[in-house]
């Protein structure tokens, strides 16, 4: 009998050391010195000085919006690659390059495919593997450093640029803290933590990881009131700091591509709304995560109103007049339609009283029977309210 | 030929079971256990190079294994030919790949490798390592295998070592037949990859020579399921339909979002990682990921295969 036990060992102390494995190594590492104690501002103050300019790193986003998931399965690139909807549900993950200011290439990695955006100096270049298209803009020379964060293709946005967009946002309405260290990337980070004092919002609280080092924020994470999990958390999952290869940087399309040009109008923020045509995704991206960064230029030329104030702020579209096209050429209610042709928004889209609504975990978007819009990271009842108050 | 060959070989008194004759296990005349200690001295132990070279030897001369070889370099060759004579496919429809196959022929290894990894390829690891010690116990050689002084562990280990080198050559036939007939059929010249960099046919075949070798990492822990299965009973099919069944169910349960959390467990889970291979710089996390996983559902079922194995009353 000893003879057998001892002939089954294997088989039960090998999955043992296995799970043992995984335990030690979900456990966080505590060994780490502390970093130094900060202030919240001196935090802030530590993102607004970073000096990195050049590093390379993974970046993993995961969004629990309550929107339908993309099903993916088999050998072909998800069916939804490339909807507006798709970027914003379940996991992404992407490279990033960065080397100064004018050289960035992101890579989107999709399941067997791939979208990237590559900028070198004034030429931006996006390509999508999955049907081999590559669009062209060749960008005003004044268009320098602020538009960085517009050539970021649809959806994927770094840790930087989203906690730069947030921290701006800062006023008496919200609550910052510096939380315990955390670590990221396997880097130690300070966890300034923001949570708005308006008990109306959505948002529930907004925690930035800062690179305890060099202030590159790392990770963004938006929970969502009464939900367990992060309503969208993008994050560095690797990161090397230094210039990447050179090579990155320098893209032609592959012969057999469709390869469109660009026009770029001298106002270097008509691209964004030229861009967004083409590019979807990056309406609702920048629409999403603090909700209230909707002077979109899709938007634009309709005067939108704004009620409310800080995270309670409702954003109302009048409906568009037929004789007054916007001068990107689309009118708000259009690009309402067109976010409604996609698919999945459209499968996640409701009728409530007074119109359709599309609920989020983090913001609310109504559509009344009469061709307005409200959007706002509130409950759907004060979108109506505010839909009922004119 | 036969599995007499290095039986024979080793031990020439040994009788010679002919495949023919119904071996008639559970008959109470072969109810003698073997075990794997026979007296020493008296016989010459194999080394562990012949015992693989012949187990490699009669895996390789099987009808069976050179038929499944074939039907998976026929996948490209189908793909290629469909291609070929229809009209041009739109981008963005079936297979990834698939529309790129007419401006460039090494785009048919590609496709067929892929569309090869759901199915075909784990059907094939299914039947060679299901079979390989139920295989020998259904034929009733089994026993025989261990009068030769090879010992139960060492068997255990060349059968898989047999297995792993069919789940290098499978992948590799898809790749080959599907670069060959792809030269044939279309021109060939710089590939592009998922990222829209171009690169040179030579480093393109590096490429693919790659993907090959993290398909056959991805099947190694399947074969370890197999030979698992194998040890438990004596009829090959139920051990190579188990482990088929094994492979598609996991990649079920890898689609549903309700068992996220299981996800990275699976052992199918990361065979589609390839594609990271085909991207500018090329990712390694996931070969690397896949790796690891892989090793421990080696070291599980190989554990667990040794388990049932050296405990085993051998009977046929």
């Amino acid at each position: 009998m000893t003879a057998i036990w001892l002939r089954w060992t294997p088989a039960v102390a090998v999955p043992a050391v296995i799970a043992a494995g995984v335990l030690a190594g979900s456990l966080p590492a505590s060994a780490r010195d502390p970093l130094p104690e900060k202030t919240p501002a001196q935090v802030l103050a530590m993102i607004g000085q970073h000096q990195t300019k050049s590093f390379s790193g993974t970046v993993e986003q995961s969004s629990e919006l309550g929107l339908p998931d993309v099903p993916q399965v088999g050998p072909t690139p998800g069916a939804g690659t490339g909807s507006l909807a798709e970027l914003l549900t379940g996991p992404h993950s992407a490279r990033v390059y960065v080397d100064g200011p004018t050289k960035a290439r992101i890579q989107v990695m999709d399941r067997m495919a791939e979208r990237d955006a590559v900028r070198q100096g004034n030429e931006l270049w996006l390509y999508n593997s999955k049907d081999n298209t590559a669009t062209h803009v060749t960008l005003p020379a004044a268009a320098s450093k602020e538009s960085r964060s517009h050539d970021v293709p649809a959806g994927v946005t770094t840790p930087e640029e989203l906690a730069a967009k947030m921290l701006e946002k800062l006023d008496g309405s919200t609550d910052v803290a510096v939380a315990e260290d955390t670590e990221v990337a396997g880097r130690a980070a300070y966890n300034l933590v923001l949570t708005p004092r308006s008990a109306m919002t959505l948002v529930g609280s907004v925690a930035v990881a800062v690179d305890g080092e060099n202030g590159l924020p790392l990770s963004v994470e938006v929970r969502a009131r009464g939900q367990q999990e992060p309503a969208f958390r993008t994050a560095f999952s690797n990161l090397t700091l230094g210039a990447p290869d050179a090579a990155l940087f320098n893209f032609s399309p592959p012969p057999g591509a469709s390869v469109k040009e660009l026009a770029v109008p001298a106002k270097p923020n008509g691209m964004k709304g030229q861009v967004d045509k083409n590019r979807t995704g990056k309406d609702l991206a920048d629409k999403n995560p603090a909700g209230r960064n909707t002077d979109n230029k899709d938007l634009r030329g309709h005067a939108p109103t704004v009620t409310g104030s800080g995270w309670e702020r409702i954003v109302g579209i009048p409906a568009p007049s037929a004789s007054a096209p916007s001068e990107s050429g689309e009118s708000g209610k259009q690009s309402v339609d067109r976010l409604l042709n996609d698919p999945l928004l459209r499968q996640a889209t409701v009728t409530v009283q007074g119109g359709r609504a599309i609920s989020t975990s983090l913001v609310n978007v109504l559509l009344t029977d009469d061709g307005r819009t409200f959007v706002g990271s509130v409950p759907l009842e004060r979108l109506q309210a505010a839909a009922a108050a004119r | 030929m036969s599995h007499s060959d290095r039986t024979a070989a080793q031990e020439p008194e040994a009788q010679e079971p002919s495949a023919q004759e119904p071996n008639g296990h559970g008959q109470a005349v072969h109810r003698l256990t073997v075990r794997d200690s026979p007296t020493p001295g008296t016989r010459r132990r194999p080394s562990s190079g012949s015992l693989l070279a012949s187990e490699l030897k009669q895996l390789f001369r099987r009808r069976r294994t050179q038929a499944m070889l074939l039907a998976l370099a026929a996948i490209p060759v189908v793909i290629a030919v469909v291609v070929r004579v229809s009209s041009a496919v739109p981008p963005g429809r079936g297979p990834a790949f698939l529309d790129r196959i007419s401006q460039n022929g090494l785009f048919v290894a590609v496709t067929a490798m892929l569309v090869s990894v759901p199915l075909f390829l784990p059907l094939t690891i299914g039947v060679v390592a299901g079979d390989t010690i139920a295989g020998e116990a259904g034929l009733g050689t089994l026993r025989y295998l261990l009068v030769a002084p090879a010992g139960r562990v060492r068997l255990l280990l060349v059968k898989y070592a047999g297995a792993a080198v069919f789940c290098i050559s499978a992948p590799l036939a898809v790749a080959l037949a599907g670069a060959g007939i792809g030269w044939v059929l279309f021109p060939v010249g710089p590939v592009a990859l998922l990222s829209g960099d171009l690169v040179e046919p030579d480093e393109a075949l590096v490429r693919m020579l790659l993907i090959a070798a993290y398909q056959a990492v991805s099947l190694l822990g399947l074969s370890a399921i197999g030979l698992f299965l194998s040890t438990l009973t004596d009829v090959p099919v139920g051990a190579m339909a188990a482990t088929i069944v094994l492979s598609v169910v996991s990649q079920v349960l890898d689609q549903l979002p309700q068992l996220e959390w299981l996800h990275p467990w699976l052992f199918t889970h990361n065979w589609f990682g390839f594609a990271d291979l085909l991207r500018q710089p090329i990712g390694w996390d996931s070969f690397g990921d896949n790796a690891l996983l892989q090793a421990g559902y080696i070291a599980v079922f190989g554990a667990l295969a040794y388990g049932r194995f050296v405990s085993k009353d051998v009977l046929s």
